[in-house]
């Protein structure tokens, strides 16, 4: 029983690291709450959908063509909200996130209407069984992307140079761009990459619940926010571990303690993690200045 | 007051214009001192459900209740603003956004306030607009009359730099508790008449998205003077209603002067545009806010603008 929900904590920790990581790249080299990163997450798992029933794509085709499609809207909306809005105000570019939010929702529930849609299985569904944990194929296959990503990820931030350079940024913008850094080019690099993430994210979520809507990306942003501050400010690392955490914490609280305080159990580490270690479990490089 | 003269429909938007000018200005009070809370739809949480218990299990009037449950959001306010003083930035906005969902988490698991159901039949006030147009007048006068006063003052002051403020002798913890806890009342207040009109809450009616929209309400108002939350929740709260209007509008031109290209291709254009459908009119919003943010970042009105307006220079001129 305890091996089954550590799987299905496991699972959903996976989909909130991943919303998670593109939270906290934009974070980093912004300092911005990009408000509108779970409707990203949304639009993704739309995207996989249409790819799926109207394209007969199968699953990887689903994936990729998710990612680009998100990639291109986190693009965008640099070019939309984001760069023609001061930076000197904080609020400012916290608001047009949030009015880019409200468009992205509400686009989608003009095009799909405000119901939920079946997402289709893609995967041949077998059981395998591993002494007392049954598991399935299709979360094996979420297990297995989520985790190719995230490794993907560290290196590419670790070991390549456009990674040193979101680094760099994500330090400090001036010293980045005096040392020959593109720093427009590296928000650029960054959005791309988190939104493409959570395009992914959005189309394994699909395919874990069985079924999406035009308001799932209110919750995934605020549990994304959560998992951002859990693993510290802008540490991609963390967020991964974090992200792992918190599903587990979430689904343990849910089979042995009640699954309307599940919610209140995210909420609760999330002050206490405020008041008492603000620079999340694994710290930050710059918390003093936020 | 205002039975004979306008109708249910219009009174309705009045009501609910106002419910949202009060709660921009508890938005405003943190504010001042530079607190930005998204915690501000909890408190309202907080004293429509203390008020709608107090008339309905105990049997209090509604003019008693409205200040006890202002009072009760006011000591939670308190109580969150405490730990709130520590932090700042996007911490303070995660803190009181994770207050506002424990809120909601309480409402939904404790059957004393209805659970999952909801809080039903709670006694309707058939003077709300009463209310609230006379708590909109004491709030712009308490606000107009503190940007001038030592208080208000030294809440600007700490808006601007904390550790400056502190230096000049300003007693900053017990102002932002002050603020803090201020604003938690005045959410109350607004919470408690939303209750009484609405006769319903549930756990998802003071929801996140409430929180953000009365964030929008202040900067998109301004957020450095005391106008800014009346014309900001005014103008954004009106905002659906005014779209309308303009559709109606445009149906009353004759039609000689629009069936002609291009000029029907522009009419049918405008005309879908401004359908009173609730996914599009949010769009348009949505988009406002994009381009209010990037052509008046400060909001509609600052503190530099107010002496220019018009009226302004024509009462100079006239003084």
């Amino acid at each position: 029983m305890i091996y089954q929900q550590l799987i299905n904590g496991l699972m959903l920790g996976a989909s909130y690291a991943l919303v998670a990581i593109g939270y906290t790249l934009i974070f980093g080299v912004l300092n911005l709450l990009y408000f509108a990163h779970g409707e990203i997450f949304m639009v993704g798992a739309f995207v996989g959908l249409f790819l799926v029933v109207y394209a007969g794509a199968n699953i990887y085709g689903a994936l990729a063509g998710a990612m680009v499609a998100c990639a291109i809207i986190g693009v965008l909306s640099v070019f939309v909200a984001i760069r023609p809005v001061p930076k000197d105000r904080p609020l400012a570019p916290l608001i047009s996130t949030i009015g880019l939010t409200i468009v992205l929702q509400n686009l989608a529930v003009y095009f799909i209407g405000g119901q939920q849609l079946a997402f289709p299985e893609t995967i041949k569904q077998t059981l395998y069984h591993v002494g007392p944990v049954t598991v399935s194929s299709t979360q094996i296959f979420i297990l297995g992307v989520a985790i190719g990503l995230m490794i993907l990820l560290w290196l590419f931030i670790e070991r390549t140079k456009m990674g040193r350079g979101i680094r760099a940024v994500a330090e400090n913008h001036e010293t980045a761009a005096l040392l020959g850094v593109d720093v427009n080019r590296i928000i650029l690099v960054t959005f791309i990459i988190g939104s493409g993430i959570a395009g992914i994210a959005g189309v394994l979520d699909g395919l874990k619940n069985s079924s999406i809507s035009p308001f799932m990306g209110l919750s995934a942003a605020v549990k994304g926010l959560i998992v951002m501050l859990l693993g510290g400010l802008g540490n991609v690392p963390g967020a991964m571990v974090a992200g792992l955490m918190l599903g587990m914490i979430e689904i343990l609280s849910a089979a042995y303690i009640g699954t309307t305080e599940r919610d209140l159990f995210s909420f609760l580490i999330l002050i206490l993690i405020l008041l008492f270690r603000p620079t999340g479990l694994f710290g930050t490089r710059t918390a003093e200045q936020r | 007051m205002f039975d004979g003269l306008i109708d249910g429909y219009t009174q309705s938007i009045l009501i609910f214009t106002g419910i949202s000018v009060i709660a921009a200005y508890s938005f405003f009070a943190p504010f001042k001192t530079g607190q930005v809370s998204l915690g501000q739809a909890g408190f309202m949480a907080v004293g429509g459900y203390a008020s709608a218990v107090l008339t309905q299990k105990f049997g209090l009037p509604f003019a008693a209740a409205l200040p006890v449950a202002g009072l009760i959001a006011g000591v939670v306010g308190v109580v969150v603003g405490f730990p709130a003083l520590r932090i700042k930035g996007i911490y303070l906005l995660l803190l009181t956004l994770g207050f506002g969902e424990i809120i909601s988490v309480i409402a939904l698991s404790w059957d004393y306030v209805g659970g999952a159901q909801g809080y039903r039949n709670i006694p309707f006030n058939p003077r709300t607009l009463d209310y609230v147009i006379g708590i909109v007048i004491v709030l712009v006068i308490f606000f107009g009359r503190l940007e001038r006063s030592s208080l208000g003052r030294a809440m600007d002051s700490i808006h601007q730099d904390e550790t400056a403020a502190e230096v000049m002798g300003i007693d900053v913890v017990r102002i932002k508790l002050l603020a803090f806890g201020l604003g938690a009342m005045i959410a109350g207040i607004a919470g408690a008449l939303y209750a009484h009109q609405a006769t319903y809450v549930d756990s998802t009616t003071f929801n996140i998205m409430l929180a953000v929209e009365i964030l929008t309400f202040v900067v998109v108002g301004g957020g450095s003077t005391f106008w800014g939350p009346l014309v900001g929740a005014a103008v954004l709260s009106y905002l659906p209603e005014f779209l309308r209007a303009l559709r109606e509008w445009l149906e009353l031109l004759p039609v000689a002067m629009t069936n002609f290209f291009p000029a029907n291709r522009v009419y049918d254009f405008l005309h879908g545009f401004l359908d009173f459908e609730n996914a599009k009119r949010l769009i348009v919003y949505g988009i406002i806010l994009i381009l209010m943010m990037i052509v008046r970042p400060d909001g509609l009105l600052t503190r530099d603008t107010i002496p220019r307006l018009p009226f302004r220079r024509w009462k100079a001129r006239h003084a």
